[in-house]
């Protein structure tokens, strides 16, 4: 989009995202990537493969949070436990890089985004008190899953009725659910006739729009983004900013997707990933300054900002004067 | 604040009812005599610097009094073109190119005009430079100050503020609200509509929509530029800095009243035979001379006064904390999004945010950028000059000595007027100042 920026980042991390929708499509069609073995098959890192899925093999880790929430009572939640274990270790290995290089949300949210600036369109930009409440929507997302699921799973309590209906509640909203329903019932692959998700379908269509508009705006209120914020502090991969070297020119804040203030703000620290950075990169490519916003992995930089200079692609804007001459 | 002249003349004058009257003929052209010889004097020193590059002499004749800027801009003016002069760093050029105008930098750099904005006001505390400004305008005293059809001025310092104010007896200005309090979203949000009234006031005055498309092409040739003067300073970065410290402020204040497509070729020409220089290891810098920042108040050609006696007393002016210098240019328009609104917002932001002037708090990135220079450049010693009644940078100047002696770094402070009476003084100052520095290094 941009013609003067010091890094290029994005075309690797398209690629990383085509490679993270193509994982989703492949189990779509069938093909179990860590194999059908039963031991690897029990294993759920972070991916996106939706249970609605009818030949998926795995599903979306956040599905098994919700299963062994109301299943675990009668095991101790041994299974949920070895579930949070495996997730918190990848997190702290992977940290969320997982969300704006393989999740196919992001890549959709992105493919929007740039549909908008095709189109010339402004993003939409939430006042700070608005970016601040939607932050905290995604942790209560999460709270509300656990305090649904949890109680009925609970036999004692005498809900268990609702299990039928209420039983997963973050699915229920989750517009991939409503995607991969439908869209298996047009391409024929699942009978017509059974019921509608309704609430999946307006949460897509909820989904397309406000992300067309607001920059990873799904990302902003994500239960399975808040589950991994709570641990981000932790992981190895992080937005090292060095403070002596930043004029607070405020381009990192101006580009990021994910309005995320820390970025700018963040005059001590080092570590300015927080709770909202997906590591991206965004502020990486555009900083003007050398080497001060950098990705890093534990103690090695990744990749680090450094002067901006003209691309040698440009967009047909430019084909007017050059040189002056 | 109406665009229109006719308006203005209508309206009553706030501060001399009769322009015509105030200053004899005598008086207006003693105070252009004398700008011809001090220009003439300054420009004489630089030129006749040892192992100076041949592409500057573009730039001083660009700069010189009654120079050939001024005659192009005649002639521009005379085929219905408008000129807009600019008060201080914040206003983007870019967009009054898009406009189709062309752009002057107003702040004047003479000492003469000083005395009749001194018999208007009285107040001998004043910025010598808001002086030098306001008086060249009252008498007609520099022939580019007298092609600008609309003043942009941001309300920075008092001095700038009032200055502003006063110009509009001549000349219609457009005032711009500057958020001097940096607090981000709000202050972003105020500044990007005043970009946007200075837009309006633009079209108003050349009768040009500002097109989106005539602006990304303006902002992609300032980023050009932005990149070649980068460039530039970094070749100061070495042992053997190729170009003096006056030369390169010489430079980058021609690209405010030059066409900035013209500057970018002639800078690459410079560019070109500064890196040739380096590599045929040569140097402006005498051996072993003391590494100088220089920072503080605005240092306008021809008011080279501090920089020249550095460089004359073995400092060698590596690079400069000053809107008049590196600042000046430093940071380019960063597009991410193509959309008429956040090229606006990019556009204001790169004119407010990364602007380091004393007249914002807090300002503490100005200590950043020092520090940061001071390391890239392997600075001995700091030299911050703030201009007699210049509040803002003696302030400053408090905090940022403080700031460097817990760093080991040593820094002076220098006060200087518009006049030649203090020159001795503070050559005295400066040169016991960079053997100092000397010695220590020795150390």
């Amino acid at each position: 989009m941009s013609d003067f920026k010091g890094r290029n980042i994005r075309p690797l991390r398209l690629a990383s995202q085509l490679l993270g929708v193509a994982f989703v499509l492949s189990l779509l069609i069938g093909i179990p990537t860590f194999g059908t073995f039963p031991v690897l098959r029990n294993i759920f890192l972070p991916n996106a493969s939706c249970r609605y899925i009818n030949s998926a093999p795995t599903s979306c880790y956040y599905y098994q949070v919700q299963d062994g929430l109301v299943q675990g009572s009668s095991g101790f939640y041994l299974d949920l436990l070895i579930l949070l274990l495996a997730v918190v270790i990848a997190i702290v290995l992977l940290g969320r890089f997982w969300c704006s290089w393989l999740c196919p949300f992001g890549a959709v949210q992105e493919l929007l985004s740039w549909v908008r600036g095709l189109l010339r369109i402004p993003p939409l930009r939430l006042k700070w008190a608005h970016r601040v409440l939607l932050r905290r929507v995604k942790y209560t997302l999460l709270f509300l899953t656990v305090i649904i699921s949890l109680p009925i799973g609970i036999s004692a309590l005498g809900i268990s009725q609702c299990q039928s209906t209420l039983a997963l509640p973050f699915c229920q909203v989750c517009p991939a659910k409503g995607f991969f329903t439908v869209s298996q019932q047009v391409l024929g692959l699942e009978p017509w006739g059974t019921t509608l998700p309704i609430l999946a379908i307006v949460s897509l269509l909820l989904f397309l729009v406000s992300s067309f508009f607001l920059r990873n705006a799904y990302c902003r209120i994500c239960p399975m983004g808040g589950l991994m914020a709570l641990f981000g502090r932790v992981s190895l991969p992080y937005l090292r900013k060095d403070p002596d070297k930043c004029t607070k020119c405020r381009v990192c804040l101006r580009v990021c997707p994910m309005d995320h203030d820390r970025v700018y703000d963040e005059m001590e620290r080092m570590d300015v990933a927080g709770e909202d950075c997906t590591l991206c990169g965004r502020c990486v490519e555009l900083c003007p300054e050398e080497g001060c916003l950098s990705l890093t992995y534990g103690p090695y930089d990744l990749v680090s900002s450094r002067r901006p200079r003209k691309r040698w692609w440009s967009l047909p804007l430019n084909k007017t004067r050059e040189n002056g001459k | 604040m109406n665009g229109a002249t006719k308006d203005t003349d209508r309206k009553r004058p706030r501060y001399i009812s009769d322009r015509k009257g105030f200053f004899s003929a005598e008086q207006a052209e003693r105070t252009r005599k004398r700008s011809r010889e001090m220009e003439k004097k300054v420009r004489t020193r630089l030129s006749s610097a040892k192992g100076r590059a041949k592409a500057l002499a573009y730039f001083d004749e660009l700069m010189r009094y009654d120079g050939v800027r001024a005659v192009e801009l005649k002639e521009f003016r005379e085929k219905g073109g408008k000129v807009v002069g600019t008060l201080c760093v914040m206003v983007p050029l870019e967009l009054i190119e898009a406009s189709g105008a062309k752009h002057i930098r107003l702040c004047s750099g003479y000492y003469e005009p000083v005395h009749p904005a001194n018999e208007l006001l009285g107040d001998a505390g004043l910025c010598p430079l808001v002086k030098s400004t306001l008086g060249s305008k009252m008498v007609s005293s520099d022939p580019l100050v007298d092609m600008a059809d609309m003043v942009a001025g941001p309300a920075t310092c008092d001095g700038k503020m009032k200055l502003a104010e006063m110009l509009e007896d001549w000349v219609p200005v457009v005032m711009m609200n500057l958020p001097r309090v940096k607090l981000g979203g709000t202050s972003s949000e105020l500044w990007l509509n005043e970009v946007l009234h200075l837009k309006r006031k633009l079209s108003e005055l050349t009768g040009r929509k500002v097109t989106k498309k005539a602006l990304v092409e303006r902002i992609r040739k300032w980023n050009e530029a932005s990149e070649l003067w980068n460039k530039v300073c970094d070749l100061r970065k070495g042992k053997d800095p190729p170009i003096s410290g006056q030369d390169a402020m010489l430079v980058v204040q021609a690209s405010q009243s030059d066409d900035i497509d013209r500057w970018v070729v002639k800078v690459r020409e410079l560019l070109k035979e500064l890196e040739e220089k380096v590599r045929s290891g040569g140097s402006v810098a005498e051996k072993g001379s003391a590494r100088i920042l220089l920072m503080g108040s605005p240092m306008i050609y021809p008011n080279f006064k501090i920089p020249s006696i550095v460089e004359e007393s073995g400092g060698s002016i590596v690079t400069d904390e000053l809107c008049t210098g590196f600042r000046l240019m430093a940071d380019p328009v960063l597009l991410d999004d193509l959309s008429e609104k956040e090229i606006y917002s990019a556009l204001a932001d790169r004119y407010y945010f990364p602007c380091s002037c004393p007249c914002f708090s807090p300002n503490d990135e100005r200590l950043t950028r020092l520090f940061n220079a001071i390391t890239t450049f392997g600075v001995d010693g700091v030299v911050f000059h703030s201009l007699r009644g210049c509040h803002l940078n003696n302030l400053e100047a408090t905090k940022i000595e403080l700031a460097l002696r817990e760093r080991g770094i040593p820094m002076v402070k220098l006060e200087s007027e518009y006049d030649e009476g203090d020159v001795e003084q503070v050559r005295t100052r400066v040169e016991a100042f960079v053997e100092m520095l000397k010695a220590r290094r020795k150390k």
